[in-house]
């Protein structure tokens, strides 16, 4: 044990003697490490958000598609589906998207009932108040569209609709907490939406069924196909399986991206760590000369990559967490989730556990004492007579 | 000379204590952000509730972007032909490929010379 400390101490000394060359390595992990746990961050805290959301949407989701392209389908074809043992409710849903130029971008118009209104909002959910039931005028804005629009509760806006102007009033905004899911919606009366949308009467963008028992949705997804021909019928339980591999392929290949950074730098790493200068062959031939073994310096030179290695990566899994989920990614947010006018305040919370950052930690100060360690022998393997006259 | 342990080591300790106090930290930060969510969760789900659909509003720039679950496999050639991609964001809003192939026509070659 007292042998290991020392020389422990003896790595620790040298890693202070080539403290400008240690830094730069110590700093270049850091950011390799910084860059990828941001990307495992920024996608695993948003798969967990979808994840812990899903359950709140319906069981299915039938859309009837003509000529490749989503198409309008009846309100009356609701009732075919009704009848069946498994089915609690359908809702033909009037929804869709409204581009507003001013904005520069899409607009999600959702038309809602005042049943829903009434059932699913609270003073929590929303600032202002609900729109009351038969106030065709009265909406309720997400966060972003009323942040972008400098909107306060009880404001109106004015949309053109066939060379018209429509005024919603405001009554209430999403609070921001919601606000990825919520950013960019105007919820409306559905006749409102019809108007906005130009939805005819006795047309829907889809329909929303809820199921009693979730096992049947098999059942009713086979009903619904034969009953309606093209449609495409959307199941719940395969919709969160689908994003879970879906964030994480994407922020897999993210991931993989950065893979060649991390390869470049460790072939730097190799170049800095071959290169003896005269100084530390002088070193080794000293230590060798009073009696340390070639495992001895080895060992000496493996933990003083390992405490570089360690360090960094360290500080660069810190960074990388401080970045995602106190700064809000700046830069990488973009670059990842594009360049939207109307973009969410993220409330993140992280999904990644330890086993994961013991993964990540792993995956990089493995391969790093592996490409130091030939170096390493190179170096303990230095005659001590010749090391230190300087001949070899 | 017995080995008597040095203030390089004494130094090691305090970075390796202070690294293990920012892990801590990071721990209770998690920790806290759970609890919130916790309570959060509920308010969020009513609204998921209410709109009908759970994608999150990352990109409004293109419909299969901002409603990957409701998007047609063809929505992004429809509204863009020839172009594979508009905005980055479709780096991190991938295709749900097994969402698309519902409603999907099954071919079926039938073959009418012989092998």
């Amino acid at each position: 044990m007292r042998r290991a400390l020392a020389i422990l101490d003896y790595a620790l000394g040298a890693t202070r003697r080539r403290g400008g060359r240690n830094l730069a390595i110590a700093l270049g992990l850091a950011f390799v490490v910084g860059l990828v746990s941001a990307v495992l961050l920024l996608t695993g805290a948003l798969e967990r958000e979808f994840a812990l959301s899903v359950d709140a949407t319906p069981d299915l989701v039938v859309q009837r598609v003509i000529a490749g392209r989503p198409a309008l389908i009846e309100v009356d074809s609701v009732e075919r589906l009704r009848g069946l043992p498994a089915v609690r409710s359908v809702r033909a849903r009037v929804w869709g998207y409204l581009f507003v130029p001013s904005l520069e971008a899409n607009v999600t118009i959702v038309g809602a009932s005042p049943g829903e209104l009434g059932d699913t909002l609270t003073d929590s959910i929303v600032e202002g108040r609900r729109p009351r039931p038969g106030a065709e005028r009265e909406c309720i804005a997400g966060d972003a569209l009323a942040r972008h629009l400098g909107l306060r509760p009880g404001d109106g806006i004015a949309l053109p609709v066939h060379g018209e102007i429509r005024v919603l009033d405001a009554v209430g905004l999403f609070h921001a907490e919601s606000a990825l899911h919520s950013a960019d919606v105007l919820v409306v009366s559905e006749a409102m939406a019809r108007d906005l949308l130009s939805v005819p009467e006795g047309q829907a963008t889809d329909l929303a069924i809820r199921l009693t028992t979730p096992d049947e949705a098999g059942v009713v997804a086979n009903h619904a196909e034969i009953a309606f021909g093209q449609v495409r019928v959307l199941d719940k339980r395969l919709l969160a399986r689908t994003y879970e591999l879906t964030f994480g392929g994407r922020s897999g290949l993210s991931a993989i991206m950065l893979l060649p950074a991390l390869a470049a730098f460790l072939l730097l790493a190799w170049e800095r760590l071959t290169g003896l200068g005269g100084v530390e062959r002088r070193e080794i031939g000293v230590l060798k000369a009073i009696g340390w073994s070639t495992s001895d310096v080895l060992l000496a030179r493996v933990m003083e990559s390992g405490l570089v290695a360690l360090g960094g990566a360290l500080f660069g899994l810190l960074a990388g967490y401080l970045y995602v989920f106190h700064l809000g990614a700046p830069g990488l947010r973009a670059a990842l989730l594009g360049w939207s006018t109307l973009y969410p305040e993220l409330v993140l919370v992280p999904n990644a556990d330890l086993g994961q950052a013991a993964a990540l930690l792993g995956a990089v100060v493995v391969p790093f004492i592996a490409v130091s360690l030939v170096p390493a022998w190179r170096a303990a393997v230095v005659d001590p007579d010749e090391a230190m006259r300087g001949t070899t | 000379m017995p080995y008597t342990p040095g203030k390089r080591l004494i130094r090691l300790l305090v970075v390796c204590a202070l690294f293990a106090l920012a892990l801590i930290v990071v721990g209770l930060d998690v920790r806290a952000r759970r609890q919130d969510e916790a309570t959060r969760i509920g308010r969020t789900r009513a609204v998921v509730g209410l709109l009908g659909f759970a994608d999150l509003a990352l990109s409004s720039d293109a419909r299969w972007l901002r409603h990957p679950s409701q998007a047609e496999s063809g929505a992004a050639f429809a509204d863009l032909p020839g172009a594979l991609d508009i905005d980055p964001a479709g780096a991190a809003i991938g295709p749900p490929l097994t969402l698309l192939e519902q409603g999907g026509t099954t071919l079926t070659v039938v073959h009418r010379s012989a092998p």
